[in-house]
């Protein structure tokens, strides 16, 4: 009797403080909506809007005059389907390949016990993830460039002729390892959060039944770290099909994709409806991996708990 | 250690994947102090013409400083912004949580382009005047910056016991009091990791910058880009050692402030 008094005197207590902090908390938070609903919520969705006037060079304004001639037109002209098909295709090109350089080097790094050199080797991955890309593209360009080191060394050893190069850059497969460059942080800091998640006694199990160390890896490791590969896959997918600055430079403008579309028809033909239009649908796509990604993380780490 | 021991073929090819992702950083810095006219390979010998010449160049060493400036601005607010939000996902039990929290985190994965281009649009429809000044650049960085700090603000909170500020207020703290003299103490480091972060992003962002930059207000990576369409300068090189030394620092910072195992860890977590 007397306990149930004191308790819910206590509970008395605690509930007015409680109410304000609640209010106080909700406080935390305002500034940052209110941040993101102006500059991020209303120019996005003005940018939608502006997909749907009619197109007038120049014309930056939103009107009223709605119409869905911007996306027939897209959709209609084989030139933007070509292009839409090229990121999608690059961005899964740039997925598989970054999976497969990731996968080992993510291993290694979960596997390295010494608290040392598992620092040391985040340090490395973590340092080349912040580094500006249009320095790494700098060094990706003197090396695989015609005159690049690559080709000097390939000249030097008399596989090529002194005039000749082969082609590195300036074109798609100069695309895909630009991206592989940019996207491999981030691939492999999701597959070493999930390989270190797999609890060792399931492949030494499979070891102790018979299993050879190739087998185990194979049957055990490997897929138990598909919820990893698979939201890697989407987050590289999601960054690759997103990049300007990787096509422009390692493509030479020679590899029309999404936004090196949005450009021109921005910068160049001061299009601002039918750059809204490619916008728009490169917002559309990367959102919609991104959306996969989230389900899939959500799945992932609610299996875990 | 033996059982878990790595097989050498995984080995193999972990060294040739970090191969790849170090071997055009260290060309750069190799690029930059090559006593040539470009780097050849074998390299033709070292000197420090090319950073003399970034260090007297109008162009690169002028866009460095409005990076650092411009950096220095976003990682203030960033930090603010997020250091808040961060206590707010912490602490709220508000339904959609986890919605909310993605919608904090996602201008990281939206393409920059995009933003970019909507706030270039926007600056000029609203008549706000913000196009093409440091200004619009220091709020597309703000976007870009801020959920960094979201997630080293939020990994310090996790590991930290709530309960010691509702101790402090029940003792009859305030609620900034018991926040400033409990929490904050506890949380400091996490909130200056998140704010290098900020800065260090801000520092080296290219795909935002790309439509609201103009030749007065023009950061470091567009500047190095501007300039690599047409040929390689290996003053812009130069620039980039003095770019990469940055990054290193703040990664070596980073790890002295938080448990950079620990933080990637949790967030793989999420």
């Amino acid at each position: 009797m007397t306990e149930a008094t004191a308790a819910r005197a206590t509970g008395a207590r605690l509930a007015a403080p409680a109410l304000s902090r609640a209010r106080l908390t909700w406080l935390l938070v305002v500034p940052l909506l209110v941040f993101l609903t102006v500059f991020f919520v209303i120019p996005v969705g003005l940018l939608f809007a502006t997909s749907l006037n009619p197109q007038t060079i120049g014309q930056v304004t939103v009107t009223s005059d709605l119409t869905l001639d911007n996306y027939l037109r897209f959709f209609s002209r084989s030139n933007y389907l070509l292009a839409t098909g090229r990121s999608v295709a690059l961005g899964a090109i740039v997925a598989a390949v970054t999976l497969v350089v990731a996968y080992p080097m993510a291993f290694v790094i979960a596997k390295t016990a010494h608290p040392g050199r598992n620092t040391a080797l985040l340090i490395l991955v973590l340092a080349a993830m912040q580094l500006d890309m249009v320095i790494r593209l700098y060094g990706m360009m003197v090396i695989l460039g015609d005159e690049g080191l690559v080709n000097q060394m390939l000249r030097g050893i008399g596989l090529i002729g002194a005039e000749s190069s082969v082609q590195l850059m300036y074109n798609f497969l100069g695309v895909v390892l630009g991206l592989v460059q940019f996207a491999l942080p981030f691939m492999i800091l999701t597959l070493v959060g999930v390989i270190r998640g797999i609890d060792p006694s399931l492949e030494e199990a499979a070891r102790s039944l018979g299993a050879s160390r190739r087998r185990a890896f194979f049957r055990v490791t490997l897929p138990m770290s598909l919820p990893g590969i698979l939201s890697g896959s989407l987050l590289v997918f999601a960054l690759s099909i997103s990049s300007y600055i990787v096509p422009a430079l390692m493509g030479g403008f020679r590899v029309g994709v999404l936004p090196i579309h949005i450009f021109q028809q921005v910068a160049e033909g001061a299009r601002f409806q039918f750059g809204a239009t490619i916008a728009v649908i490169l917002f559309l796509l990367s959102a919609g991996a991104v959306a996969i990604y989230l389900r899939v993380g959500a799945r992932a780490s609610g299996g875990r708990a | 250690m033996t059982e878990r021991a790595i097989p050498w073929p995984m080995m193999a090819l972990a060294v040739v994947g970090f191969a790849y992702m170090l071997l055009p950083i260290f060309v750069v810095v190799l690029a930059g102090l090559t006593a040539g006219e470009f780097l050849t390979f074998p390299p033709e010998g070292l000197s420090l013409r090319w950073v003399a010449a970034f260090l007297q160049s109008e162009k690169y060493l002028s866009a460095f400083f409005f990076s650092f400036r411009l950096a220095l601005m976003t990682m203030v607010v960033a930090t603010i912004l997020g250091t808040a939000a961060a206590l707010f996902l912490a602490r709220s039990n508000v339904v959609g949580k986890a919605a909310l929290r993605a919608f904090f985190l996602s201008p990281v994965v939206l393409p920059g382009v995009v933003v970019g281009f909507a706030l270039f649009a926007f600056f000029i429809y609203s008549g706000m005047g913000l196009s093409r000044t440091i200004w619009g650049l220091w709020i597309g960085h703000i976007l870009y910056s801020t959920p960094y700090v979201i997630g080293t603000v939020g990994a310090a909170l996790a590991a930290y016991d709530d309960s010691l500020e509702e101790a402090a207020r029940s003792l009859g703290a305030s609620p900034w009091r018991a926040f400033r003299k409990v929490t904050l103490p506890n949380i400091s480091q996490g909130i200056q990791a998140g704010s290098i972060f900020a800065f260090i992003v801000s520092f080296g962002q290219f795909e935002v910058s790309l439509f609201l930059s103009a030749p007065n207000a023009e950061p470091l990576p567009i500047a190095m880009y501007n300039s690599l369409r047409y040929q390689f300068d290996p003053s812009a090189a130069a620039a980039g050692i003095f770019a990469i030394t940055l990054v290193i620092a703040s990664v070596l910072l980073t790890n002295r402030l938080v448990n950079i195992r620990r933080l990637l860890g949790r967030q793989q977590g999420q």
